[in-house]
């Protein structure tokens, strides 16, 4: 049986929405991985805690989730800076598996810490301004969900922005460029990475508060955020903005149409077949190149 | 002559030491069998790791997969006994052989493809969320319980004393291949690749072979475990395909430090211990403590010790060995 094309535009619709939200899920990791070369593998459960953060604040406070991101945002940023320079510099250089390690160390603490601190309970935040729902012919429109697209989207190009046309963001595409001719120009090659870091992880306090407008936090989100942004950015390879966009659609939709026409327990299979099939004949990315 | 016969005997005591520590254990326990079926849990995860190192530690590449081949190997061996009566010992090796076609499946493109590093993690982290949620499919949302059934044909007993001396044979064999893969011609070869690979092909080693030799006696060995690791939890369904357990095996096998066969299984055992204990005693209070814990011993190792335990227990073990072998090496 068939869904009927209402359907479908729905089920397309929510897929194009959630690829926004993840373009900016993948955004920090992109920016850690491309610039510094270190390999995150707890961007996924930052986001999950940030979700959590979200939820105990604003329900204690009653507001909106996007407003906690006010408080959020800069709390990760410090978070972030604090986990580069006790935990990423000093394995600098090392061996990739230990690195790996390192941060599969940091995953595990921030997974379990949300485990004693929240339990297994998946959590929603009560109320939520954006919670209503507009007619459009066959497809209704969440508010909530458009908000996030259209917020996700502006900042994702707001950093392309920031990389592309400001004296910081050439300082940072020098030190991706050739970290040692960096050091050699004067820039203070430390500082930039703790910078990256930093922005990287106060982007998935972003992204968490743009997903707890609609979705749920539970101690399990980490893991599959983390390896659909991994996935995004192997399709998109680090080309640039326009790839990370057109990946992490890629990846909504495909997943949003799996919910609808398959069924909603193999929602991430179909990504996950892609992401191995691509990395084997493409492991440049889908748009662009790959060192 | 004296000294290749003295030799070989040391060579056997390591191999058969831990066996030997191993079997007076039900006793020491006064046959508690809660502390046996830990014991029993200890020695699997153990034998788990130390087939992770061939892998992750000789061969240097972090396979988060573990628990793929597990369950796969594993449920085949549990639903042909369930269904066709087949006899454990037949559905072992079975569970052996699909796990190791799969691992040449997964592995003959990633290797073929020069994936490495991070996308050869991200590849087989994948590969375990795949299989779990596909056999959420087949098998459906539930756990299942192997019926009642005993004695040596099904490997099945009132008691886990049986089990667990059976289990110690098991972590003998991983630990005899450990020890011999190590000083093969294979083991030079995964220990260049793991050092560096590009190097390793300049100098000639067929790095593409090597690995993918490595990844499927990890899997054949897994593939056999898994009838008993099911056992010794005494259920199975989908989410015997688990994400998490695998990075914990992967975390085992980097804290022991890798390649270190000494080093492995005291981390396997130290951290059975650890988890136990908090889990006994916070358990009900704090959840997931032990795993935090893990993780920020996990963090110390990666920044202040790479080598992991092994660099606290090899020089020890060295020593001994000297002892043993009349002050010469």
């Amino acid at each position: 049986m068939f869904p009927s094309p209402g359907l479908m535009a729905q089920s397309l619709l929510d897929g194009i929405f959630l690829g926004f939200l993840y373009s900016l899920m993948a955004l920090g990791l992109s920016l850690v991985f491309g610039v510094m070369g270190i390999i995150n593998f707890a961007h996924g459960d930052f986001i999950m805690l940030g979700s959590y953060l979200v939820w105990l604040i604003a329900n204690s406070v009653r507001t909106d989730p996007s407003l906690v991101s006010i408080v959020t945002v800069p709390l990760f940023f410090v978070v972030g800076a604090a986990i580069y320079t006790i935990i990423i510099r000093p394995v600098f250089g090392k061996e990739p598996l230990i690195q790996i390690a390192v941060t599969v160390g940091v995953g595990y603490v921030l997974q379990n810490t949300a485990l004693m601190f929240f339990r297994a309970e998946p959590r929603a935040v009560q109320s939520t301004a954006l919670n209503l729902y507009i007619g459009l012919g066959p497809v209704n429109i969440h508010a909530a969900k458009l908000v996030t697209a259209l917020l996700s989207s502006v900042i994702v190009i707001g950093v392309h922005y920031l990389l592309t046309k400001t004296w910081v963001g050439l300082t940072i595409r020098a030190t991706a460029y050739d970290r040692e001719v960096a050091t050699l120009m004067g820039i203070n090659v430390n500082k930039v990475y703790l910078l990256v870091f930093g922005l990287g992880i106060a982007l998935t306090a972003l992204a968490a508060s743009l997903w707890m407008t609609f979705g749920q936090a539970n101690p399990y989100i980490g893991t599959s955020f983390g390896l659909l942004t991994w996935v995004i950015i192997a399709l998109g390879g680090l080309g640039g903005v326009s790839g990370l966009l057109a990946s992490s659609l890629i990846v909504g939709v495909m997943q949003s149409l799996t919910m609808t026409l398959a069924s909603p327990t193999i929602s991430l299979t179909v990504p996950y077949l892609v992401f191995l099939v691509v990395l084997w004949f493409r492991p440049q990315g889908l748009f662009g190149r790959r060192e | 002559m004296m000294m290749n016969i003295r030799k070989l005997l040391v060579s056997l005591l390591t191999i058969l030491l831990p066996m030997l520590a191993g079997l007076p254990i039900p006793y020491l326990l006064n046959f508690n069998q809660y502390y046996i079926l830990l014991a029993l849990q200890s020695v699997i995860i153990a034998s788990v790791a130390l087939a992770w190192n061939i892998i992750g530690g000789y061969a240097g590449q972090l396979d988060l997969a573990s628990f793929a081949y597990i369950g796969l190997g594993g449920i085949l061996a549990t639903e042909l006994m369930i269904n066709y009566n087949i006899t454990p010992w037949l559905g072992m090796l079975l569970g052996s052989g699909i796990s190791a076609a799969l691992a040449f499946i997964i592995g003959y493109p990633l290797f073929r493809f020069g994936i490495r590093g991070v996308w050869y993690a991200l590849s087989t982290a994948a590969l375990v969320v795949i299989l779990h949620e596909s056999v959420i499919m087949v098998l459906g949302p539930y756990d299942y319980y192997i019926p009642f059934v005993e004695g040596w044909y099904y490997l099945r007993f009132r008691t886990w004393d049986n089990l667990y001396y059976f289990s110690l044979f098991i972590l003998a064999g991983v630990i005899f291949l450990n020890l011999y893969i190590g000083r093969s011609r294979l083991g030079y070869y995964l220990r260049s690749i793991r050092e560096d690979e590009v190097a390793a092909e300049a100098v000639g080693i067929d790095v593409r072979k090597y690995k993918l030799l490595a990844l499927v006696i990890y899997a054949a060995i897994l593939g056999f475990i898994g009838y008993i690791y099911i056992v010794s939890q005494r259920t199975f369904s989908y989410k015997t395909f688990s994400g998490p357990q695998s990075v914990y095996i992967a975390i085992i096998g980097i804290v022991g430090g890798l390649g270190s066969v000494s080093g492995v299984m005291t981390a396997a055992i130290f951290l059975k211990i650890v988890e136990e204990y908090l889990r006994g005693f916070l358990g009900g209070v704090l959840p997931g403590l032990h795993l935090l814990l893990f993780g920020i011993l996990l963090i110390v190792v990666g920044v202040l010790r790479p080598g992991g335990l092994s660099t606290f227990i090899e020089p020890l073990l060295k020593r001994t060995k000297t002892r043993l072998m009349g002050g010469k090496v």
